[in-house]
């Protein structure tokens, strides 16, 4: 986290509008690319899709957007406390026992999302060939988010944007030429793409390996950090849990086909979230860390109770001056997308109905981003308690509104937009909470024996 | 003859059973000097997991011993679960202190105790009532915004981790104590203020037994010189000199407080030495209540050398140091003194007396031998019985940077020696004289400044040199000694005040 905050202080250092383009591009390449890149893709595919194998094709896309939220719920728990792991081995200057560690994850993690995906092919109902690039794809995508989590904080963005960037077009080539070229249909469709996705791992996979130190710790356990973080990793799972609620609550109550493009709407607005997600990053990396450090660094090195005072202040000021920015960025481009909502459904094929859910689902996806920028706060000043009832708050509100939203026959998305406002609420009351009580917290919560 | 049935409850800090030297010696002569009383022992120990020895067979009349520990063993590194336990124990705390409420009396004590508001009794049934637990001072916010207050006032420079640190372990053992079943008896007896005089004055309100206070050495003067020498007030990188000062004042006016508090709840002060009552009188004692009580010794029990003049005819002056090897007795001094000395005159140096107390100080104290080419010269000979402490010495010397009025003296003079000593405490009034009747004596030995090698290497040449100022000041310790530290007095002006103060109640 500090190696990247560094490198984005650095470009921001240069004071000039390309160096500041340059940190929030990098912002943009860390936060959103892999997901962009790949929304893109599906994208670009169900476009060029022809319509003999439509149906085939729709079930194939049912299969990986259930593997990717699958996938993204089960391994953020591994994401986080690996990161976690990786963060304070960094802190403590004990690199080198990060390979070995992250090395028995990433197998542990492959065989781990075998099992899953075999279970949610079996579930899925699909035919033999599906059900198998069904299990490759699950392993894939899994080992992608543990990757993303702990190689985007220890490599170069360059890293994660280069694997990307290859794999992304790799898997429409593939999927196109697989599709139609050799006429395997939705299996060639699916194939194509899990063969650029597997590109996309090798790479990241050697990026990340090349970026750590050839000594090693083999005595070095990440199993500890589980029971050290498990509230950290419970909230993780119980806020991608949350997210995806919604989509499943629909699912639930009308069906397969109209969850698919209630999915694909809500991935649609949720692109609206990039351009203050990379503000987030940008300005809790840098502005946001040095002051976190002067003051915990401050504590430690002799500071008087008036400085600290001084320098909680400032961390306060700093998140509110973040929150207020992200709020204002999202503002915006929320008002964008909102103005040409129309627009977007058509090109998408979504259909004018969807406009209204669109809508709703895009001040859904602003809410959910201040959401998430609480419980990246709450998450520095170790709040994990917090950070684990904002996200069970979250998911029992998007869960149950959505439920609601539905059963009453209005658009789910009032349930969405219900849910992550409430969430979103909670969440800057405790980040508030917690700024208000830096001090207190901070020294009151020292055992003493 | 008192009453067989009165019972006196002995508050003791660090010292008796378990620690051997002057004040504890001095108990267990009371103790023993009073088989018609009764007595108890509450004993303060600093921490639970420090080991224990005692160091006296207790006599029959003392009917129980309890101890009491300033603080628990600390802990050893948590692992994951218990941390995740003792996180879960602070946030049960917090909730429990949140609960409780923001009125405290005891921390509103504490409050006035650091902020110099007016000591009276109030103050101290504030005190009593022990209406705060640890929990919530350690971890309540209330407590938190009595740091930063005294932090703001107290020690604005000093590194406020350090500051907050010093405010837990400072007060942590005033609770412990006042939650603590306390001593019950009809007189409650302090052997010093601090810790033991919170104890005593706090008790004596709640039971309403008077407290009687004897102050060997002053207590709060004591633990100043302590911090001036201790590293752990520099503990944060950052601390700057101001803030390491303010830190120490910290700790060194709660002491004074102690004391003050300690001195407002006594019956009786008993002091040992006219410069004793000077500094009781300027830390706030009233004077109504200041008694001189000098030490005794038994002369009977102790017969000087019969030819004491000769001892030192093969030219080897004997030197004799007893006392624990401590930081607060100097022994660095008198090693370097020695050195020096040797350059005029051969001489012989025992230092009797454990060095068990205070390893790392003994180990500095051999190492400075060692440098200084003495091992030939100075012995650490360890304990000696009784009897035999004085035996075969020309002189005894005490280089400590604090005494009250030092038995050693006292047992050296009984014993016909000579006495070199720092001017401290009651020493100087020991050597030559308090009252003028005293003075009429003779000087009994020589007095020196503390921590001056060079001056204690004078006095012993000096006395090397002249085997008849050594006879004429010897005799003049015993008569000092027969005529005014007498131990069969110092045990009927206990069984008098004891007597009177059981009877008040």
């Amino acid at each position: 986290m500090a190696g990247i905050g560094w490198k984005l202080q650095r470009l921001i250092d240069r004071d000039t509008l390309a160096g500041q383009l340059a940190a929030y591009m990098t912002g943009v390449a860390v936060t959103s690319a892999p997901w962009l890149l790949t929304t893109a893709v599906l994208v670009v595919l169900r476009l060029t899709s022809s319509g003999e194998t439509a149906a085939e094709l729709s079930i194939a896309e049912q299969l990986m957007t259930w593997i990717y939220a699958i996938t993204l719920i089960l391994c953020a728990p591994i994401q986080v406390v690996a990161s976690r792991y990786a963060a304070d081995r960094l802190y403590d200057l004990k690199i080198e026992g990060l390979a070995p560690t992250l090395r028995r994850i990433l197998a542990a993690t492959l065989v781990g999302f075998m099992i899953v995906g075999i279970i949610l092919v079996a579930v899925a109902d699909v035919n033999r060939q599906l059900a198998g690039l069904g299990v490759g794809l699950t392993v894939i995508v899994g080992a992608q988010w543990l990757m993303l989590s702990v190689g985007g904080g220890l490599c170069s963005p360059s890293v994660v944007l280069r694997a990307y960037a290859i794999g992304a077009p790799i898997s429409v080539v593939c999927a196109l030429a697989f599709e139609r070229g050799v006429g395997l249909g939705g299996s060639g469709y699916m194939a194509g793409f899990a063969l650029g996705q597997l590109v996309a791992l090798s790479l990241l996979i050697a990026g990340t390996f090349r970026a750590l130190p050839a000594g090693e710790d083999e005595s070095a356990r990440i199993a500890p950090a589980f029971r050290t973080y498990w509230m950290l990793g419970a909230a993780a799972f119980v806020y991608h849990l949350a997210i995806w609620s919604d989509k499943v609550a629909v699912w639930l109550v009308a069906g397969g086909r109209a969850a698919q493009v209630y999915t694909t709407a809500a991935a649609f607005a949720w692109l609206s979230v990039i351009p203050a997600f990379a503000w987030i990053y940008v300005q809790v990396e840098t502005v946001f860390y040095q002051r976190y450090r002067l003051f915990y660094d401050g504590i430690e090195g002799g500071a008087t109770l008036d400085e600290l005072r001084s320098w909680s202040k400032g961390i306060a000021a700093e998140a509110r001056r973040i929150v207020r920015g992200a709020a204002l960025i999202q503002l915006l481009v929320s008002g964008i997308a909102l103005a040409a909502a129309t627009t977007f459904m058509h090109k998408a094929m979504l259909g004018d109905s969807m406009v209204p859910t669109f809508r709703l689902l895009l001040v859904g996806s602003a809410l959910l981003v201040v959401t998430l920028l609480g419980l990246l706060l709450l998450s520095y000043f170790d709040r994990r308690r917090d950070s684990l009832i904002v996200a069970i708050v979250l998911l029992v509100a998007n869960l149950g509104l959505t439920l609601l939203a539905a059963e009453a026959g209005v658009s789910p998305a009032f349930g969405y937009v219900g849910g992550c406002a409430i969430g979103c609420g909670l969440s800057l009351l405790l980040v508030r909470r917690s700024l208000e009580s830096l001090l207190v917290e901070t020294f009151q919560s020292q055992p003493f024996r | 003859m008192a009453d067989q049935r009165h019972t006196v409850a002995l508050l003791l800090e660090g010292t008796y059973p378990y620690v051997s030297g002057g004040v504890s010696s001095w108990v267990h002569d009371i103790i023993r000097g009073l088989p018609d009383f009764g007595f108890t022992l509450y004993h303060i120990a600093a921490r639970e997991d420090l080991p224990l020895e005692q160091r006296y067979t207790l006599p029959d009349n003392v009917a129980g011993l309890s101890t009491v520990f300033c603080a628990g063993a600390p802990s050893s590194p948590l692992d994951a679960r218990g941390r995740e336990k003792v996180e879960a124990e602070i946030r049960q705390a917090r909730k429990s202190a949140e609960k409780a409420g923001p009125h405290s009396r005891l921390l509103a004590a504490l409050r006035a105790l650091h902020l110099d508001t007016p000591i009276d009794r109030a103050l101290l049934q504030d005190l009593a009532t022990a209406d705060l637990d640890v929990p919530t001072l350690l971890y309540g916010r209330q407590s938190f915004d009595l740091v930063c207050e005294l932090a703001d006032t107290i020690a604005p420079k000093a590194p406020f981790l350090d500051f907050f640190w010093h405010f837990r372990s400072m007060h942590l053992p005033v609770l412990r104590l006042l939650h603590s079943p306390g001593p019950v008896s009809d007189v409650l007896h302090a052997v010093s203020t601090g810790y033991a005089g919170l104890v005593g004055a706090v008790h004596s309100v709640r039971s309403g037994r008077p407290l009687l206070l004897t102050e060997h050495g002053i207590y709060s003067r004591e633990r100043d010189m302590e911090l001036g020498r201790v590293s752990w007030l520099r503990a944060s990188p950052g601390a700057d000199v101001d803030g390491v000062e303010q830190l120490r004042r910290f700790w060194s006016h709660f002491f004074v407080r102690l004391s003050q508090l300690t001195y407002m709840q006594a019956s009786t002060i008993v002091t040992l030495s006219e410069v004793n009552r000077k500094k009781q009188l300027a830390d706030g004692a009233p004077d109504a209540k200041i008694r001189i009580v000098p030490n005794g010794v038994d002369l009977d029990a102790i017969t000087p050398p019969p030819s004491t003049p000769d001892r030192a005819t093969k030219g080897v002056l004997r030197v004799g140091f007893v006392g624990r090897v401590v930081p607060i007795k100097d022994v660095i001094t008198l090693i370097k003194a020695c050195h020096v000395a040797r350059q005029s005159i051969d001489l012989e140096v025992d230092l009797i007396g454990p060095d068990s107390e205070d390893p790392e100080y003994a180990n500095r104290c051999r190492l400075l031998v060692e440098q200084l080419h003495l091992q030939d010269t100075v012995r650490f000979v360890g304990p000696r019985p009784a009897k035999e402490l004085y035996a075969g010495l020309d002189v005894v010397v005490l280089t400590s940077q604090s005494e009250g009025q030092p038995l050693v003296i006292l047992e050296a003079y009984a014993a016909g020696l000579p006495v070199i000593a720092t001017d401290v405490g009651a020493c100087r009034e020991m050597i030559e004289g308090r009252t003028d009747e005293d003075r009429r004596l003779g000087p009994s030995g020589i007095v020196t400044h503390m921590a001056t090698p060079p001056e204690t290497a004078a006095a012993l040449v000096r006395l090397a040199r002249d085997p008849q100022l050594r006879q004429t000041m010897g005799i003049a310790g015993r008569s000092r000694v027969r005529d005014f530290y007498r131990r069969d007095r110092l045990i009927d002006a206990y069984r008098e005040m004891y007597g009177s103060l059981a009877e008040r109640r």
